[in-house]
């Protein structure tokens, strides 16, 4: 069942060829269609009450190696599924109608689709590093065939870093497995193996290096603005929607669960590291002049609460981080889509060259309505995606980690800086009527950035249903380090129940 | 001695301004004692207006009025006095620019004879019809 | 004579327009002259004097029959007397033939007054409410804009301090408010608000009056264009001088009717004509001054960024930023929102062609407008000229000089930064 979402992709891809050219898009758009139809049959299938692995699938492939076919869902995984393949259909949509070489690209854009969904659904350390590679080649190849100017440079730094990456997430696999004297790598093994905290703490180093590169935490994070900047839109939206996720995703998933003891030793730094991360994202974005890299920068520090709540480790401020890795996802995604159609519009990303596109006529009135929007989400606006997200790592995390937790939130008051000063040099102003003979945005341009824009109102005012999924993850990860927390007390879980969120 | 206006019908080359003066109902008000300084406009001068300026304003008497006072002043002023003048005010009230070296002009039109005397003024015939502003 | 027949000529001017001073010399208008630009402003001129003609109506049907009315919720639905009344300047009505269009209402007016922007009968509210209708908003505003700039016409703006005035208004305020007790406690109360509104309701008869000639002007040169019968931008520009002085001594007056007697509040014997009361003054408050519009800038009065003095205003269409029209309630959006409705063929095919196509044609409609303006303020340039200074063929450089000095110092007022005077020579601007 779960193998669908990881071959359907790959299969359309192959078939995509096939296809007289003209029709390639309709093809990529319904084979990623397919895929967001069936996740979300999964998300209706889901049982709320069973806090394990649902729709489990085994097979055993490599015995010798440890390396079996397992897939399984949990809440995480699940809202992560459903991340990527609404973000893939979105950045397929994105995509221009006239991309060069159509067939390689959205072939290349489903592969990496069904790469990550592997990845997300994997219950198999190893699986979960293959899938984790896999998805570099062909986001490789995206970033560097159609990419901007320095488009090779950002690829190689991308490939670089990244296989980087996977090295030090293999090393600590292996040596989860090798210390552990675990049987295979499966999730399920690695739970039962036990090790003494210094040997968890040892094997965390490699693995948020790892998946720091990824997320990515600064110092690691300088391979990410190159990288986004040069991506065409799709495939920035993807990396920064998606592909990030992998990171803060393997890190819970891997580190925080599997090696709770040394991850308790090791919290109250991952915090200020997390805090670090958010106020270095936010005062760097503060001086960009490229929206583009603006909003990149906005990611890194972004992530930064997702490091704050996982570090914090409570079942609320795992739920907060959980929620906070799919709005993330989603406002990246229309910040990107918006600033795509800007740059293809305008012709600039330049902040000093942009002004005045709130011009009803002849600016581009309903994209910056909607950069106005994605802004206010992004600066944790109330009623928006990401304020109950954030507001919920806060509220789990305060208690823990009260300076760090207050130095996040100066980065949020610090993310609607950089957001109106986007905003007023873009949107407001005088339109410079030497350059403002910009092309009509077509409905269709629009349509994905209306789509994210309703979801982001929609779980904005209705938190639970983003909520929800995480916490059973939550709990369940957090059973096995009950023992460590008994000291400090758990906010009950009943609070966590949406209805009592919003009163 | 004749007054203005009798000096004025006499000539052939006044026709219009005397037609004017008398639609614009000002024929009394120059026949008085003045005495009166009128800047004079021969037949040529309403001809070189672009069409329909003429008739519209003799359709329209008070508006008529005023643009022929602002050819009148008060006061019986010579060329040599005015040369002493930049300006006179014009029973119109706006006031005229008057040069007189080189040659003497009033406002835009140049003076073709200067110091005409009647009765109750001077009468100083232009080519031009002057217009306030 | 002595003068040769040589012509004299002047040194190039070293102005910053000096091209344009070169060919205002040459007797042309500020704008090139490019079919392309004829097109453009010929077309507009059309458009825009369907809707002056619902504009001159309303503005004498409010000056002279709603007049005081303390809730004129109606007042712009004019009444058939005057939607009907004849245009003084049209046809048999106007002795120097100038104009031969009907004088009743335009036949596309009546059109869109009936079936609105839906293309259907519907009772006048309904379209008044959907905004199927002429913004008689905007005529409103331009007539603020003459009432607040007082300083620019100070001759008819002293008049209505005099005597002669109050007394006459006095007796039109009482006549009207003859039956209403509470009204009147009122006047007697605040006798200096009344007449105030009253000065208000003159100007509303100024602006109407002069509007009454200038539709018929622009629908002649709309006929003339038709058939062929301007060769270029000069020629439509000397048809406006000559229009300009043809009416020039028409009286601006202001008569209020009140229960089917006439109130003379402003008689026609005060002698006050269309060119120095309501052209000229029309001119400096509209084209070049107005006040900057609420929703399309901010502007910080404490960092001087309007200026101290009236005078120095410059919000006008000659220096307009056209390319907020569309944003709701400014009045350029509501003006070029009226001529779309009656944009002619050739005209909408222009615009399909360029820019967004019918997605900014109120963009692409203010721009030609602005063209179309710098032409008339050409026109009233040239006219001016040749009502107070020399003819363009003078033989006297002292005479050439003069001249020169004008226009220079009439285009010196484009060589501030917002002035479009430069972007309308080129066609790019759209």
């Amino acid at each position: 069942m779960l193998s669908l979402l990881i071959c359907l992709p790959v299969i359309g891809s192959a078939l995509l060829f096939a296809l007289p050219e003209k029709y390639v898009r309709l093809g990529a758009l319904t084979v990623s269609g397919l895929s967001l139809l069936w996740t979300a049959w999964l998300f209706t299938q889901y049982d709320m009450t069973d806090l394990g692995f649902q729709f489990t699938e085994h097979l055993t492939w490599l015995p010798a190696l440890g390396l079996n076919y397992t897939l399984g869902l949990d809440g995480l995984g699940l809202l992560m599924v459903g991340l990527n393949a609404f973000l893939g259909w979105i950045a397929i949509y994105t995509t221009a109608a006239d991309v060069e070489r159509p067939k390689l690209f959205y072939a290349l854009m489903l592969i990496v689709s069904g790469a990550v969904a592997g990845a997300f659904l994997a219950q198999n350390f190893l699986l979960f590093f293959f899938f984790y590679e896999v998805e570099l080649v062909p986001l490789y190849l995206l970033i560097s065939i159609w990419g901007g100017e320095k488009r090779g440079y950002a690829a190689t730094k991308f490939l670089l870093y990244t296989a980087l990456s996977g090295a030090l997430i293999l090393a600590g696999a292996l040596g989860m497995v090798w210390l552990g004297e675990a049987a295979n790598f499966d999730y399920e093994t690695l739970t039962q193996i036990d090790l003494s905290v210094s040997y968890q703490v040892l094997l965390l180093v490699p693995l948020l290096f790892g998946f720091g590169i990824k997320i990515p935490l600064i110092p690691l994070h300088t391979w990410l603005p190159d990288t986004y900047v040069e991506s065409s839109t799709p495939v920035a939206i993807l990396l920064g929607g998606v592909l990030a996720k992998l990171g803060t995703y393997g890190l819970l998933r891997f580190g925080f669960s599997l090696l709770s003891d040394g991850w308790q030793v090791l919290a109250p730094g991952l915090a200020v590291w997390g805090s670090i991360t958010v106020i270095y994202g936010a005062l760097v974005a503060i001086a960009q002049q490229d929206i583009k890299r603006m909003v990149a920068y906005s990611s890194i520090g972004h992530m930064g609460f997702i490091l704050l709540g996982a570090a914090a480790g409570n079942t609320l401020s795992l739920s907060g981080s959980i929620a906070q890795m799919a709005s993330h996802g989603v406002i990246l995604a229309i910040l990107f889509a918006l600033v795509g159609i800007i740059e293809k519009k305008v012709g600039t990303r330049e902040l000093s060259a942009l002004n005045g596109l709130m011009n009803p006529i002849r600016g581009l009135p309903v994209i910056s309505a909607l950069l106005v929007m994605g802004g206010m989400a992004s600066a944790g606006i109330p009623g928006l995606i990401n304020f109950a997200a954030e507001f919920i790592v806060f509220q789990g995390s305060f208690r823990q980690f009260p300076a760090q937790t207050l130095i996040c939130v100066i980065g949020t008051g610090l993310t609607a800086v950089y957001f109106v000063i986007l905003l007023n040099r873009t949107c407001f102003g005088r339109l410079d009527n030497e350059r403002a003979y910009f092309p009509k945005v077509t409905i269709g341009e629009k349509m994905p950035a209306y789509v994210l824009a309703v979801v982001i109102v929609v779980l904005g005012l209705q938190p639970g249903w983003l909520l929800r999924w995480g916490e059973p993850t939550a709990v369940r990860i957090i059973i096995p380090t009950t023992k460590v927390e008994a000291a400090t007390e758990q906010p009950a879980i009943a609070s966590l129940s949406p209805e009592v969120l919003l009163q | 001695m004749p007054n203005i206006v009798e000096i004025a019908s006499s000539s052939d080359n006044f026709s219009t301004l005397t037609a004017a003066v008398k639609a614009a109902n000002l024929v009394e008000a120059l026949c008085s004692e003045g005495p009166f300084t009128v800047f004079a406009p021969i037949d040529e001068a309403f001809a070189k207006l672009p069409p329909g300026t003429v008739q519209t304003l003799v359709e329209n008497p008070p508006q008529l009025a005023r643009i022929l006072k602002y050819h009148v002043v008060s006061g019986a002023h010579k060329s040599a006095d005015l040369g002493k003048m930049e300006t006179v005010i014009s029973l119109e009230s706006s006031p005229i620019p008057i040069r007189v070296e080189p040659i003497f002009e009033v406002k835009n039109a140049t003076v073709l004879t200067a110091d005409l005397e009647a009765s109750n003024g001077i009468i100083h015939v232009i080519d031009t019809v002057i217009l306030m502003g | 004579m002595t003068a040769t027949l040589i012509k004299p000529t002047l040194p190039p001017s070293t102005h910053p327009f000096a091209d344009i001073i070169h060919r205002l010399e040459a007797g042309g208008s500020m704008l090139p002259d490019t079919p392309e630009n004829l097109k453009q402003i010929i077309g507009i001129y059309k458009a825009y004097a369907v809707p002056m003609d619902f504009y001159w109506r309303d503005l004498l049907y409010i000056g002279e029959q709603v007049f005081l009315n303390p809730l004129p919720f109606f007042k712009y639905f004019i009444s058939k007397e005057y939607l009907q009344r004849p245009n003084d300047y049209a046809c048999a009505n106007c002795s120097p033939l100038i104009l031969r269009g009907e004088a009743v209402v335009h036949p596309e007016l009546m059109y869109f007054i009936e079936k609105g922007e839906a293309g259907r009968k519907l009772p006048k509210i309904m379209h008044h409410l959907w905004h199927g209708r002429v913004n008689m908003e905007f005529a409103e505003a331009c007539m603020r804009s003459m009432f607040w700039h007082k300083d620019i016409n100070p001759r008819f703006n002293d008049y209505l301090y005099t005597d002669t005035y109050k007394a006459a208004a006095d007796k039109a305020i009482r006549a009207y408010f003859k039956r209403n007790p509470v009204m009147m406690g009122l006047y007697k109360l605040f006798p200096e608000m009344f007449l105030e509104k009253v000065r208000e309701l003159s100007y509303y008869a100024n602006l109407g009056l002069f509007w009454e000639v200038m539709a018929p002007v622009f629908f002649e040169m709309s006929d003339i264009y038709d058939e062929g019968g301007f060769a270029g931008v000069p020629d439509a520009m000397d048809f406006l001088v000559n229009g300009i002085f043809a009416v020039a001594g028409r009286p601006i007056y202001h008569h209020a009717y009140i229960n089917g007697e006439c109130f003379e509040i402003i008689p026609k014997s005060a002698g006050f004509t269309w060119l120095y009361e309501a052209a000229l003054p029309y001119v400096e408050a509209i084209f070049y001054r107005t006040a900057p519009f609420r929703g399309t800038k901010s502007y910080n009065a404490q960092a001087k960024q309007v200026p101290a003095e009236q005078q120095n205003f410059h919000y006008g269409i000659l220096y307009a930023d056209l390319f907020p029209v569309g944003s709701a309630g400014i009045p350029p959006t509501l003006l070029m929102q009226d001529m779309t409705h009656f944009l002619p063929d050739y005209l909408l095919e222009t615009y399909q062609e360029h820019g967004r196509g019918e997605d900014d044609l109120l963009n692409q409609v203010g721009v030609t407008f602005q063209r179309s303006m710098y032409n008339v303020t050409s026109a009233v340039i040239q006219a001016l000229r040749c009502a107070l200074l020399y003819p363009l063929d003078d033989t006297n450089p002292e005479h050439l000089k003069a001249n020169r000095e004008f226009f220079e110092q009439n285009l010196d007022r484009f060589t501030r930064p917002e002035a479009r005077l430069k972007e309308i020579q080129k066609q790019k601007y759209r």
